[in-house]
């Protein structure tokens, strides 16, 4: 690419959030098994994950060997794991759970539409936010502009429409001030989305994606970080983590596309990872112990996936309280020791030092996890 | 709304069951089912456009009073007056009055969103995305197809300055009621009185947490978020010489507020009610005035009287503060005039805003009769919202304000009611200047008539509505082309659309 601008006007200092929302409670314990937890194995008789099938990130924690993939990216430091972390919501209900993560409190808007508001950059670009998933997630809402992305032909002038962009280019020509900056960018976002749909894309170093909406999502994204168009913030959705029952049944599959979505995404923007955080969260995590049905029932605290963009990674960040009864919330469950507001303020705050983050965490005392040492 | 009337109106096609109704008069028909008014007759072309090599005045007060001449319109205005000062001053006349304009095509292209008009209560019945949808669309559809285009450009204003996002908590429901009875209600009224109704919109005690400000025991520490964002957005502004002191003792006044909520009570669900023992007692001075404490040995009903009193007396010291002038004036000269307005018209506004005592009419007459106003043109950038509706006035489009134009303005980052804090969407133009790829992408869309069933163009009926293509250019740019317009045009092969995406018209 032989232009160094972007339509946001920074270049090759832009970075872009990927927050990637497992839907329907993942289960955290089950991810990153606490292995040097008796608790846990008593819980669990049936369907925890064996230490020795595990794949060992501390002394303390495996990865479920399904999300082996991501020993990769965790063994090169840039893999963070956050465990015991959720929010203070104790509903376990889904839709007030995710509904207040999402919005980050009883405020309106979505923290993620709150951040790109008051982000300290006085313009946005019209690509800067974008969500793969079927409508707008609340996260989003109230963005100064934010996209559902069906296809890249959306982000063109459609069929046959170069007379009609050469044109433009003219007519704004004379316009010396902030629109006609701003028309400059935009033509220049243009020719690079067209470059991208004119091209075959071949993922980099091997990287292979599956055939599933996550990975298929996380290619396009690939694709759009590469041609800098001005992606700063990225929604996805992995659903479906609501495991009452046969838990292996509902998890393996939705573990598989998690496992190999990110582990194709990382291995393909390489060095390009530095610019880039991927968020893994979900609304709660499930029961320590396991019910009649082999499955879990609602409950608190899971686990958090920070990758890439220079977090201090090959650690599990965590305040592990134990699963012995008297720490154990409410019905059984693994309290939230870490709050996702402390993971997310440090790493909106690298992206922009500027950001207002009272606006974007109203009502709400932020004490910063290290997620970066 | 009685429940047989619902089950009615969802049983199925409305115009059947109209056709069927029509012949029974014995029916109680709502009126929803009844044909709607006559349509206005639109005048024939090929109109007049504007002729001159910059925007005159007729086509500056389209520009600002309105969201943008529809083909007609420059034509219909300047015949207001035998001269363009003329034209203009008679047609502000009537913009200034909207309840004197006939609006036949603004009431019909509303009349299915009746869930608009049910009183607080039944609100809670509907669904909140269903609430949602007809606020957006309906305020969309008023936009583009209202004769009261002035009174629509200040419901616009007004819903920023008194901004309520209604994701949060009952707002969902009761935001429908603070567009109505709030925003609609006020907008070319007075200020004062629209400010009280905001005061005591449940869905405004609900976004700022008025509903749980109180003190019913010592421990009880009033909230202050909304008598912050009263004196600093809704009054004085930031720099108007309140204190931090100032807004604890609003907060303090205010105590008592509250509004019946849906997990407590089915009954008189989202009334607001005024809690004497929840009422803060003491003694409070509010920018120096003295509100004295309640009598310890008041009864219930005297505490209540005073309690309500004195929201009224803070109102009543900061409705027409000179701050609350300046803060305003400001406002309005920034929407009408340029994102740093000259200080001769601010002070003119300010100060007529004070003599009128808030009426909003007279206010803006004086701000359209300053030389800022009348010489400063085609300067503003017209946000998203206005972008979109200008689109469709100037090309006589018809719609439903559904799902295309609505992921439009979301993409844009400006859909109605979905702005998350109290300070409402900007009015300056650099926070906007990225949004031009979706208004190309929407000028492209909408000549092609790729936007849905519901929202078309007839491009042949369009183009033989004026002499020539400069005379649909000047329409469109509200003066002659120039040359480089032209040529321009004729090479894009797309006349429509480039000019819907050029740089004039993206300015108002």
């Amino acid at each position: 690419m032989s232009t160094q601008t972007s339509i946001t006007g920074n270049g090759d200092q832009l970075k872009t959030l990927v927050v990637v929302f497992l839907r329907g409670g993942a289960d955290g314990l089950n991810m990153v098994a606490p292995m040097h937890d008796d608790g846990y194995y008593r819980a669990r008789p049936r369907i925890a994950i064996k230490a020795a099938e595990a794949a060992r990130l501390d002394g303390n924690f495996g990865l479920n060997p399904i999300l082996a993939g991501l020993a990769t990216p965790y063994r090169a430091g840039e893999l963070l794991v956050v465990h015991a972390a959720g929010s203070e919501d104790s509903t376990r209900s889904h839709f007030e759970a995710q509904d207040l993560m999402e919005r980050a409190g009883e405020v309106a808007g979505g923290w993620l539409g709150r951040y790109l508001r008051f982000r300290g950059a006085t313009t946005t670009g019209a690509l800067s936010a974008i969500a793969v998933s079927r409508a707008l997630p609340e996260s989003l809402r109230g963005a100064p502009a934010a996209t559902v992305m069906r296809s890249l032909d959306d982000f063109t002038l459609g069929k046959g429409g170069g007379p009609l962009q050469a044109s433009l280019k003219k007519l704004y020509a004379a316009h010396t001030d902030g629109l006609g900056a701003s028309a400059r960018d935009t033509l220049n976002a243009l020719d690079r989305i067209k470059q991208v749909r004119d091209t075959t894309y071949v993922p980099a170093h091997g990287a292979d994606y599956e055939r599933d909406d996550f990975a298929q999502g996380l290619k396009q994204v690939a694709r759009l970080i590469k041609a800098r168009v001005g992606l700063e913030a990225v929604s996805l959705d992995l659903g479906g983590w609501d495991s009452h029952l046969t838990q292996a049944a509902i998890m393996d599959p939705n573990m598989r596309r998690l496992n190999g979505g990110l582990s194709a995404f990382y291995r393909d923007l390489g060095k390009t990872m530095e610019q880039v955080t991927v968020v893994v969260m979900t609304e709660f995590g499930r029961r320590v112990g396991e019910n009649s049905a082999f499955g879990t029932d609602h409950g608190r605290g899971s686990v958090m996936f920070v990758m890439g963009g220079g977090v201090k990674g090959g650690r599990v960040l965590s305040h592990w309280p134990g699963l012995t009864p008297e720490v154990l919330e409410g019905p059984g469950d693994l309290p939230v020791t870490i709050n996702y507001r402390d993971v997310l303020a440090p790493i909106l705050q690298r992206h922009h030092p500027q950001v207002d983050l009272a606006k974007v965490f109203p009502a709400y005392e932020l004490k910063p996890e290290a997620v970066y040492g | 709304m009685n429940l047989t009337r619902r089950h009615f109106l969802q049983a199925g096609s409305t115009a059947s069951l109209a056709a069927v109704a029509a012949g029974c008069s014995k029916v109680d028909v709502p009126e929803v089912l009844l044909p709607g008014r006559r349509p206005l007759t639109v005048p024939e072309g090929p109109y007049v456009t504007p002729a001159g090599n910059d925007i005159d005045l007729v086509s500056h007060a389209l520009n600002r009073l309105t969201f943008g001449p529809r083909p007609w319109d420059y034509q219909s205005v300047r015949k207001l007056g035998p001269t363009e000062e003329a034209a203009f001053a008679a047609f502000l006349d009537q913009q200034l009055a909207p309840e004197r304009i006939d609006d036949p095509d603004g009431e019909n292209a509303v009349r299915r969103f009746e869930v608009l008009n049910e009183p607080l209560g039944e609100l809670f019945e509907y669904q909140e995305k269903h609430l949602l949808d007809a606020l957006v669309r309906a305020t969309v559809l008023r936009a583009v197809f209202s004769e009261r285009q002035l009174y629509e450009v200040m419901v616009n204003f007004w819903s920023d300055h008194f901004n309520i996002d209604p994701s949060k908590g009952d707002a969902k429901w009761l935001k429908v009621a603070d567009d109505r009875d709030v925003v609609r209600a006020h907008a070319l009224g007075n200020f004062p009185a629209m400010l009280r109704a905001s005061a005591l919109s449940p869905a405004m005690l609900w976004y700022l947490d008025g509903r749980v400000n109180k003190k019913g025991n010592d421990a009880d520490k009033p909230n202050e978020n909304y008598a912050r964002e009263l004196l600093e957005l809704h009054t004085l502004g930031v720099h108007g010489g309140y204190t931090q002191k100032d807004v604890m003792e609003v907060a303090r006044c205010l105590t008592g507020w509250t509004v019946k909520e849906t997990h407590h009570s089915q009954f008189g669900l989202g009334n607001v009610e005024f809690k004497p023992f929840q009422h803060d007692r003491g003694e409070k001075v509010v920018l120096g005035h003295v509100i004295p404490r309640i009598p310890k040995q008041a009864n219930a009903e005297k505490i209540e009287e005073l309690g309500r009193a004195e929201l009224d007396t803070v109102l009543g010291i900061i409705g027409l503060h000179p701050a609350t002038a300046k803060f305003l004036a400001t406002k309005l000269c920034q929407r009408f005039i340029a994102d740093e307005p000259p200080a001769a018209a601010v002070s003119a506004v300010a100060e007529k805003f004070i003599a009128s005592g808030g009426d909003i009419p007279t206010t803006l007459r004086t701000l359209f009769a300053t030389e800022g106003f009348l010489t400063t043109r085609g300067n503003k950038l017209k946000r998203p919202f206005h972008y979109i509706v200008s689109a469709l006035r100037a090309t006589h489009a018809t719609t439903d304000a559904s799902h295309a134009i609505q992921d439009y303005l979301l993409r844009m980052g400006h859909a109605p009611f979905h702005y998350p804090t109290p300070d409402g969407y900007p009015e300056k133009a650099a926070p906007w200047l990225g949004t031009l790829l979706w208004r190309w992408n929407f000028a492209v869309a909408l000549t092609k008539n790729e936007l849905g069933n519901e929202t078309k163009i007839d491009a042949e009926k369009l183009n033989a509505s004026f002499k020539s293509e400069e005379g649909l250019m000047a329409h469109l740019l509200g003066r002659a082309p120039t040359a480089d317009e032209v040529t321009a045009s004729k090479e894009s092969g797309a006349t429509l659309a480039l000019m819907l995406a050029a740089p004039s018209f993206q300015k108002c």
